[in-house]
């Protein structure tokens, strides 16, 4: 299975997109100069050979500013990523395995928070919390965005549990916890990675996302908060043309975004047969 | 007669869903209740020391005291959780803070329509049209629905906010084809004039353009390849060897394809309330995500909360009518037979 994806044509490609911008949020801030650093006398700076990506309203680099941006995203998409991946796990898979009503439960929790809208919720939750670090908007990403996960993670389990394998396991008198941790989710590890990397891409956007409204991480430069700021002193307060201010963080999250959707395709080709071409 | 009609299957799918998104309220208005009582500060003390009148005389241990009465935040937990359900039955969300005597209910129902404005045509518009190009690519075939297919994944990963800074800068600021921000001319005071109405167009397309681009996408993929999966079926070689045109079966795939793509709906509506909050805060439209915007950034917590349990509010009861539009249109549960 894992050879095959590297023959994956849409795989390679996305994989690749994704760990060059991965490299520009852990090299970046090292290379380029302090992204926090203000220099009053350079404000606004078109694009030049000093400032590859010229300056901010604040005479900040915003080069520095999109690596140090990328990689805070990134820490808050892998949280996020991590965490919604357990958490989805612990109600998707426990749930469909064990059957009964562990799995009533965890379903209809998982029913009852998937209608709830994320963003509003972000915004509430977000608003009430005075500290805002990475960690905690990661937190709190996590929190909201498992649902989906959680479903689709159910579904795999339900299928995967009738397997030959599972029922020997069981049949040894193995713990269903240790048979879920041993044999089920081993087998499907492909498709959760599949569901950590979506994970990621959705909580880099909704990072982003509650930025714009003004509950985002507090402090520090994340792409989201780059684009807050750049929307707030050029395209609202007065109107200096300075594009090269919002476009760059909204690129790389398209090209992210982007890219996190063709790993996933190229995955899905593999991994559902009704789509295999490999 | 009424004994049938109570117990006909649809009614009883109607009503189990009344049940659910009931309890789905009930979780929500709670996690509303809850949220603020249990977090490290509470939104009292973020709103004094955010104002910190400190300095200017006020007695602080005085107004911190009437602030918790204001709020009946000195009651024991459960008494506040009962006035919580009495001022929600009765209508009362409090005051805001910044505008402080105007009730929050009044204020967010006047902001509501101009959210609704934008949520109800995107959804509608982007599901019969998107779906529309899906399907015609999935019947063209070839060259054109290669690149309808890569278009609409593009058009789906844009982050919608970052689109809309792009095509304001693109047409609102460097061209200037559309006006900034608002929803209708500064100065102007609301009419039902045909002047107003055109003015409010003018300011409407353009956040309606960004939302409607992004959704066409989504739903163009999905009805492409849901239909070329119904052309492979069994039933429509069937009918290509009996000799049916080409358009006949695709009538036949399309039905089929587009009950998977109804119950996306849900998500998509879900996904949709939220882009449309940020959409209103990047074009200074006045709907409820601008308000809460506003709220945010001037710590007016009652005017928050009342804006979060408006969008729950048409979250459950969307996704309620969606639902049981989904039973309509589904034979097996509007029969009940399946």
């Amino acid at each position: 299975m894992w050879e095959l994806l590297l023959r994956s044509r849409k795989f390679i490609t996305g994989s690749v997109v994704v760990g060059v911008i991965v490299m520009f949020g852990i090299i970046g801030p090292l290379v380029t100069r302090d992204a926090n650093k203000k220099d009053w006398t350079k404000m606004g700076l078109p694009p030049s050979n000093e400032y590859l990506l010229g300056t901010t309203a604040f005479g900040e680099d915003v080069l520095a500013q999109l690596c140090l941006g990328i990689r805070n995203s990134l820490l808050v998409g892998a949280i996020a990523g991590a965490l919604g991946t357990f958490l989805a796990i612990l109600l998707g898979a426990l749930g469909a395995y064990k059957g009964g009503w562990t799995d009533e439960i965890s379903s209809f929790v998982t029913n009852i928070i998937i209608v709830f809208p994320v963003l509003p919720l972000l915004i509430i939750l977000a608003a009430v919390m005075e500290q805002r670090s990475l960690i905690v908007v990661g937190v709190l990403i996590a929190l909201t965005t498992w649902p989906w996960a959680a479903r689709s993670i159910r579904s795999q389990v339900l299928s995967l549990k009738e397997r030959e394998f599972v029922n020997l396991a069981r049949m040894s008198g193995m713990k269903d916890r240790t048979t879920v941790i041993t044999e089920v989710l081993p087998n499907m590890l492909a498709y959760i990675i599949m569901v950590f990397v979506l994970l990621v891409g959705g909580a880099i956007l909704a990072e982003a996302g509650i930025s714009m409204i003004g509950v985002g991480p507090a402090g520090t430069v994340t792409l989201g908060q780059m684009l807050w700021f750049a929307m707030n002193q050029t395209l609202k307060a007065h109107w200096w043309d300075m594009w090269w201010w919002f476009i760059p963080p909204g690129l790389v999250l398209t090209v992210f975004l982007s890219a996190v959707f063709v790993v996933h395709a190229g995955m899905e080709e593999l991994f559902n047969p009704r789509l295999r071409t490999v | 007669m009424m004994k049938s009609l109570f117990t006909h299957p649809f009614t009883k799918f109607v009503l189990k869903k009344v049940v659910f998104y009931l309890i789905v309220a009930f979780v929500a208005l709670t996690f509303v209740f809850l949220i603020p009582r249990f977090m490290p500060s509470n939104p009292v003390e973020i709103m004094l020391a955010r104002s910190s009148p400190s300095n200017t005389g006020v007695n602080m241990t005085a107004l911190r005291e009437a602030m918790y009465t204001y709020f009946g935040m000195n009651k024991p937990l459960f008494d506040q959780y009962i006035s919580f359900w009495g001022q929600l039955f009765t209508g009362n969300l409090g005051r805001s803070f910044r505008y402080f005597p105007a009730p929050v209910m009044k204020m967010v129902l006047e902001k509501l329509p101009f959210t609704l404005a934008l949520v109800i045509p995107v959804l509608v518009i982007s599901f019969f049209l998107g779906n529309w190009i899906g399907a015609k690519a999935a019947y063209v075939g070839g060259k054109w629905s290669e690149l309808v297919y890569f278009f609409s994944v593009f058009s789906n990963r844009l982050p919608s906010f970052w689109f809309g800074m792009v095509l304001l800068f693109l047409l609102a600021v460097k061209v200037k084809l559309f006006p900034t921000f608002g929803a209708y001319s500064f100065g102007t005071i609301p009419s039902w004039s045909f002047s107003f109405f055109i003015d409010l167009l003018h300011h409407y397309l353009l956040p309606f353009f960004t939302l409607l681009f992004i959704y066409l996408g989504g739903w163009a993929t999905g009805m492409r390849s849901m239909v070329i999966h119904e052309m492979d079926s069994g039933y429509v070689r069937y009918s290509e060897q009996l000799g049916f045109r080409k358009k006949k079966l695709m009538s036949y795939a399309q039905r089929n394809a587009m009950l998977p793509q109804f119950t996306g709906v849900n998500l998509l509506f879900n996904a949709l309330i939220g882009e449309t909050l940020i959409i209103e805060v990047i074009f200074g439209w006045p709907g409820i995500g601008r308000l809460m915007y506003e709220a945010v950034t001037s710590v007016d917590y009652p005017l928050i909360f009342g804006g979060f349990l408006i969008t729950m509010c048409v979250v459950v009861l969307g996704n309620f009518l969606i639902d049981i539009l989904y039973g309509f249109i589904d034979p097996r549960i509007r029969t009940g037979r399946g």
